[in-house]
């Protein structure tokens, strides 16, 4: 009788673990993926936001800027001074 | 009494066990009916309820320049599609499909491809790929069940027309279609991948397995500076306008390594917006069409001359008179009289040169336009490199020696003639054109493209030729092409173009030409310049020879190299004038 008793425990505490732990295992399940997500969607962000700045930089969209809202020119031979120091010379890397 | 009670419970006992172990034996009976009996039917249909296999898409690479600019890059953006849920009818999934077909835009045809899905009952169904984010929320506002959105990558070029015919552009499926898209399409692509995904009753996911790792696309680091190229694309496109050209090449290189650059096609287009005429966008000119180089070619007689030894500098040649040979009379641009070797070469002079390619003889100028690679690719890593037009000694007519002396009855491309230049900024020495500078394996290992040379004329005549193609800059036919306080060296050309409809050369449509490098003594950039049908003025030097000019000099400006002091030009005055009795 008492084994029988402690037999439908088990198998109720059994079920009610198992069903515990599938809950738990979906409910992190969920929690992994938002945060996959997430790292994913930052990852994202970041190129996005590193192409922006080279679609704002672009030096067409830079020259227009410069031209026609601040009035700005190309300089003239002789207001163009070059640095002595031949260290700060910028160079194509060869 | 109490016997009585207890026999009771006993009684009551033993029907609740027996009861309870009924119940567990027909429990374990269904189970072993679903688990074992019909497992593989509901394996299956949970399968299908609850998992789905997708494909992941990797990530192209990014195109960047030598400098670390993008210049390419795939962004992610939002495709709707369509997930059908059991039992649901086809009338009701294609009422779904209706509802968004207005703002998707798509067209009876996308609608007739739909249609024969759902009737395939096809689980999974792409809608609308690459949709605008603002579309994409309209649809998802509509809150359809089974539509909704996936994330696939879009090609975004941030510099937007700059360099676009260079790296191309890839088509709906990710794949490269002409460029550097196209040529590295393999390199940028990577692996596609599958992964599992899991999901609950109401068809959220809340598990991802993958089940086969996508491998991203590599990037790749290119030889192009993002500055130089707009400067070669904005002045290209000012000579172009200017002249009422048809078309034009500006090709900027670093003569030791064969790095390009920049590599400017006018006119360009969009690569965010690529016009629908492939022609516009699928041909890179300055490596696929074909001219004349006309005295450009001047470069190849005076190696051949010198190298053969059947020339020196000290002959002397008549050329005040015109040539005819096999009927066709040869002239010159301007009246000249006896011309020595190299002001045959600096004044462009065509009888000095066809008298020049008479010594030299068939035989040796043939072996020298191929030790310079014409007639053959150059092998710069761009797509569909077009060989030129060589043709064998033995095809060659009574006419043809005097013709190919000055460039003519050859076809040659831009990239060639840049190579041709280069060999003589190197001292003799050519270099493989290249693009590709690196690709990069991981963000740990990066693969260099390896440089090639050969050895093509000797360095001492080399050095003799260069001599000359400076004073052509100071004193001869490209003094446009002089940019003040460095040192320049070039060669013009002016090519009548062949007409295909009158099989022979117009006399109205011309090829302006210029070929060059700077600083003399050690090549910082090596250039080539061409002008298709200019209008009004036509000759390289005053088309193209002014576009060398203006691009080498924001060139330098760019680099910060400063410009050697000019020494100031003496006054005469009669303070210091010398007169015959001082």
């Amino acid at each position: 009788m008492f084994l029988s008793i402690f037999a439908g425990l088990f198998i109720i505490f059994f079920l009610t673990f198992y069903i515990w732990h599938q809950a738990e295992s979906v409910r992190i399940g969920y929690e992994t993926k938002d945060l996959e997500d997430e790292i994913e969607r930052l990852n994202d962000n970041i190129e996005q936001l590193e192409t922006q700045k080279a679609f704002l930089l672009s030096l067409d969209r830079v020259e227009q800027i410069a031209r026609q809202e601040l009035g700005m020119a190309v300089p003239s031979e002789n207001q163009i001074i070059f640095e002595k120091d031949e260290k700060d010379l910028r160079q194509p890397d060869q | 009494m109490k016997n009585s009670l207890q026999r009771r419970i006993k009684r009551r006992t033993i029907f609740l066990v027996m009861f309870s172990l009924v119940w567990l034996g027909i429990l374990v009976l269904r189970l072993v009916q679903l688990q074992v009996i019909n497992a593989d039917q509901y394996r299956n249909i949970v399968l299908k309820q609850n998992q789905n296999t997708i494909e992941v898409i990797p990530k192209r690479g990014t195109i960047f320049d030598r400098n670390g600019t993008i210049l390419a890059r795939s962004m992610p953006n939002p495709s709707v599609c369509f997930r059908s849920s059991d039992g649901e009818t086809l009338s009701s999934q294609w009422d779904k499909i209706k509802k968004i077909s207005v703002i998707c835009g798509l067209s009876q045809s996308n609608l007739r491809i739909i249609r024969s899905k759902i009737e395939k009952q096809d689980p999974f169904i792409w809608i609308k790929h690459k949709i605008d984010k603002e579309k994409a929320e309209m649809v998802m506002s509509l809150k359809l069940n089974g539509i909704g959105l996936e994330d696939e990558n879009k090609r975004f070029y941030p510099q937007g027309k700059l360099a676009s015919h260079l790296i191309g552009k890839v088509g709906m499926d990710d794949n490269g279609q002409s460029g550097i898209e196209y040529k590295y399409n393999s390199i940028l692509l990577g692996y596609k991948g599958r992964s599992l995904t899991f999901k609950d009753g109401i068809k959220r996911d809340y598990q991802h397995e993958i089940i086969e790792q996508p491998i991203p696309g590599k990037d790749l680091i290119l030889t192009l500076d993002e500055t130089i190229q707009y400067i070669a694309e904005k002045e290209l496109a000012k000579a172009v306008t200017t002249h009422g050209a048809d078309w034009g090449i500006v090709i900027v290189s670093h003569p030791g390594t064969g790095e390009i650059f920049a590599l400017a096609n006018y006119p360009d287009f969009d690569l965010n917006h690529p016009p629908s005429s492939s022609e516009s966008w699928s041909k890179i000119k300055a490596i696929q069409h074909l001219f004349d180089p006309g005295s450009t070619f001047k470069i190849i007689t005076a190696s051949a001359a010198l190298e053969s030894g059947t020339v020196s500098f000290s002959d002397v040649f008549d050329c005040s008179k015109d040539l005819k040979k096999s009927g066709k009379i040869f002239r010159d641009h301007e009246k000249f009289d006896m011309l020595a070797f190299p002001d045959v070469i600096i004044h462009s002079s065509n009888i000095g040169t066809i008298q020049i390619g008479e010594r030299i003889g068939e035989q040796n100028l043939f072996d020298m336009i191929r030790n310079y690679g014409y007639g053959q690719r150059t092998g710069i890593d761009l797509p569909a490199e077009e060989k030129g037009l060589l043709h064998p000694l033995e095809d060659w007519e009574s006419i043809s020696l005097a013709s190919v002396s000055i460039g003519y009855e050859i076809s040659v491309t831009a990239i060639q003639m840049l190579q041709a230049i280069n060999v003589i900024a190197n001292r003799g020495v050519a270099t493989r054109p290249m693009i590709v500078k690196n690709i990069v394996l991981n963000p740990e290992k990066i693969q260099q493209q390896p440089y090639e040379y050969r050895r093509v004329i000797s360095e001492d005549i080399a050095s003799q030729l260069v001599n000359i193609f400076q004073q052509v800059t100071e004193v001869g036919t490209g003094t446009a092409a002089r940019i003040e306080g460095y040192s320049t060296a070039g060669k013009t050309g002016t090519a009548q173009k062949f007409d295909q409809a009158t099989g022979s050369y117009s006399s109205s449509k011309h090829t302006a030409l210029y070929v060059g490098f700077a600083p003399v003594e050690t090549p910082l950039f090596s250039m080539v310049v061409v002008i298709d049908n200019p209008k009004g003025l036509y000759y390289g030097g005053q088309i193209a020879a002014p576009v060398f000019h203006k691009v080498g000099r924001q060139i330098f400006r760019y680099l910060r190299i400063p410009p050697k002091p000019v020494p100031p030009k003496r006054l005469i005055t009669a303070d210091n004038r010398r007169t015959p009795e001082q």
